[in-house]
């Protein structure tokens, strides 16, 4: 059996009639509808959702980060703001009390932002940085009008190994008043002859030198998060910290199998759920207790043997966030289902080593960042990974202005197509992709009909 | 059994009916694509069941295919563009393994395998240079017609080199060459060249002969032969290259319908 999808309307019976069955939510929950009449999240009524309490419970807590954020501002809690890294300084800044990271780059992604009333991306451009950009962007306007996020208490960058147009907009906001940490990441190389080897989470191999580069980095962050918190990060709290990002990193594994493998919950969602394992949506309990939810949903649903997706659907494998989220649902409506995924940051899905030094181990992790090594480095673990699931066809989506899209793209797409011999392809998807919808449907759509063809041979 | 393709395509819409029986076409034609894409390609229908002398009612599938081929209700099925080019040219050239589509939106390479099924494919998806509307612009700045345009390439004798990755800045570097004197021809001949290269770029290292050329552009005098160049291969060009979607089309329609799978 395959649970409906329903409709943004069709969530005001289905909540009452949850409500009605006794749901109990916590603090943020409530109907979706309110994001869109209070927050002005104006994307959400375009898409199509999971039914589940479990799924409810993720989007309440996805579109309340800003009211959580003010909330822990306001119980004298220390608000870090964190880019670019995707998933290292996060894990360090929850290992002390009282303290909340966030990524206000990560700001752009969420609905509200591709719709929102206060045009968050044309308040950009006026501040020189225009639609060439990357549509991270948005985080300028959104520091300057402070409606989407407190000011931090602390604002960290890695810089070097990162997108140049990442580098700019980070700059433009350091001048514009918002000064900023930062550290350096070393883009990560194999070793030369000679150079002590050291094997990192996810399968690469760095010279030592550079991990003890990216370990003194974090090391000073780490000593300038204590401060601000007004506590030592020591080592104690540090592998504390590890431990509780790996708890949430094992659950967000067990999750990604059963739905990617089983096709219990739909890509929409599940996009949201890698999303929390970046930065824990500034509650790193609340995402565990938001997983064990969906976790709990997944279950029974396979023990009652029901699908959100027919798993006859095709097997893609997706590359890269995607700018415009109704692509997740276009993906599905079309035929196709998620079987694995690349959404840039499989460096904060894998576990953190336990058994070395936190800084060490934290440093190792940073550097088995998909994106500060080369490209055919992250094209390899995309093959492993899309043969370990079983992908029939891979889609890579590009994120309009983002400078790593223009060269990792065919780099990328061609080692798959070479070692795997399955179609690939490689889509721009804008922030509002209706009016592409002719063109992304047709290479979708082909795609599909190319990997189904192959089946029957 | 009769059935029909309809390619609602972003210039143009073509219809093919399509005698399964006999394996023949029955009628083609074709209508600038408009607002009111249904009524366009009904009308377009009803035009080519009357060429064909057939009913309406007689046709035992249709499918529509292109761009605004959700907009086709009364179509039965929809299919992409990608496999009823392949459809449609492998039922007229079997030997083709590649496929080069050059419509007015978009260009395509279709890698087929040897029963004609796509076996992989790539499309430019990010500015209109790789595409008919290109020669559009230019036609239109040149101040001829498409089919004058192609002609004129014919007599190039040093081709322009158009360098920009975009129409638009395209357009600007063909103001400065004719502002320079350069001939018509040259110009026409390198905006030719630049699509070609383009549709090289799309093509990488995958291209296998025969590779069979279609789409609108396909009538592109010179087109071939700036192809040719650009992928130092030989290139036939499609019987009937605007059609070949359509084509595709009513061949799936009748496969469909012969499976009980068309209503």
């Amino acid at each position: 059996m395959i649970t409906r999808r329903i409709t943004f309307d069709q969530w005001d019976a289905r909540y009452k009639a949850l409500k009605a069955d006794g749901l109990h939510e916590p603090w943020y929950g409530g109907p979706l509808r309110r994001h869109v009449t209070c927050g002005g999240d104006l994307r959400l009524p375009h898409l199509l959702y999971d039914d589940s309490a479990a799924s409810l419970r993720l989007w309440n807590f996805l579109l309340t980060e800003n009211e959580r954020l003010h909330k822990a501002r306001a119980d004298g809690c220390k608000i870090i703001g964190t880019m670019k890294d995707l998933g290292t300084v996060p894990v360090a800044a929850y290992s002390l009390d009282n303290v909340r990271a966030f990524y206000p780059d990560g700001a752009w992604w969420t609905p509200c932002l591709m719709e929102c009333g206060d045009g968050l991306l044309a308040q950009a451009e006026a501040l020189g940085i225009d639609a060439s950009f990357c549509p991270v962007r948005a985080m300028l306007a959104a520091f300057i009008n402070g409606e989407h996020f407190p000011r931090p208490d602390l604002l960290v960058c890695s810089t070097g190994a990162v997108c140049d147009d990442f580098s700019s907009i980070a700059q433009r906001l350091e001048h514009l008043g918002f000064p900023i940490e930062w550290w350096e990441m070393p883009r990560r190389r194999e070793p030369d002859g000679g150079e002590t080897p050291c094997p990192l989470p996810g399968g690469w191999i760095a010279p030592q030198s550079q991990v003890d580069c990216a370990r003194s980095e974090l090391e000073r962050i780490g000593k300038k998060l204590g401060d601000v918190a007004g506590q030592t990060l020591d080592d104690q709290k540090l592998s504390e910290g590890i431990r509780q990002a790996n708890h949430v990193r094992r659950l967000m594994e067990k999750l990604r199998c059963q739905a990617y493998s089983q096709g219990t919950l739909p890509a929409l969602e599940m996009h949201i759920v890698e999303m929390l394992a970046i930065h824990f949506c500034s509650d790193r309990e609340e995402t565990v207790a938001v997983l064990e939810d969906l976790l709990a949903e997944s279950e029974l649903r396979l023990k009652q043997g029901v699908h959100a997706v027919s798993l006859d659907a095709v097997r893609v494998f997706w590359v890269n966030p995607v700018a415009d989220i109704r692509s997740m649902n276009l993906l599905e409506e079309w035929g196709g289902r998620i079987c694995g995924s690349d959404y840039m940051f499989s460096h904060a899905l894998d576990l953190i080593p336990e058994n070395l030094p936190p800084w060490e181990a934290l440093a190792q992790m940073a550097l088995a960042d998909p994106m500060v090594g080369p490209s055919w480095q992250r094209a390899d673990r995309i093959i492993v990974d899309c043969q370990q699931s079983g992908a029939e066809a891979v889609i890579m989506s590009r994120i309009p202005g983002a400078s790593h899209c223009s060269s990792e793209g065919a780099v990328i797409c061609n080692r798959v197509k070479e070692k795997l011999k399955i179609p690939v392809i490689e889509l721009e998807i804008p922030p509002v992709c209706d009016a592409m919808m002719p063109a992304l449907s047709s290479r979708i759509q082909a795609l599909l009909e190319t990997a189904r063809a192959r089946r029957k041979r | 059994m009769i059935c029909a393709g309809l390619d609602a395509g972003s210039r143009a819409t073509k219809v093919v009916l399509f005698d399964c029986d006999n394996k023949r076409i029955l009628a083609q034609d074709l209508a600038d694509q408009g607002v009111d894409q249904e009524r366009l390609a009904s009308d377009l229908l009803d035009r080519a069941c009357s060429a064909a002398k057939i009913n309406r009612s007689d046709l035992k599938g249709i499918i529509a295919t292109g761009y605004g081929r959700n907009r086709i209700g009364f179509a039965n099925s929809t299919i992409t563009e990608i496999t009823c080019h392949a459809k449609g040219v492998h039922h007229l050239c079997p030997q083709a393994q590649t496929i080069i589509e050059i419509g007015g939106q978009d260009s395509k390479v279709i890698l087929l395998d040897n029963e004609g099924k796509v076996r992989d494919f790539s499309m430019n998806d990010r500015c209109a240079a790789g595409s008919g509307r290109f020669l559009e612009v230019v036609a239109s700045r040149l101040e001829v017609d498409l089919p004058t345009l192609g002609k004129l390439s014919n007599a190039s004798r040093n081709p322009s080199l158009i360098s920009s990755m975009c129409v638009v800045f395209a357009e600007t570097e063909i103001i400065g060459l004719l502002s320079e004197g350069v001939g018509a021809a040259d110009i026409a001949a390198g905006v030719q060249n630049a699509i070609a290269q383009r549709v090289m770029a799309l093509a990488g290292r995958n291209v296998q002969g025969p590779v069979c050329f279609t789409g609108g552009v396909a009538l592109q005098s010179g087109m071939v032969r700036a192809l040719e160049t650009a992928l130092k291969t030989k290139v036939i060009v499609a019987s009937i290259p605007q059609y070949t979607g359509a084509l595709g089309a009513a061949l799936m329609a009748g496969q469909k319908a012969s499976t009980g799978l068309v209503q």
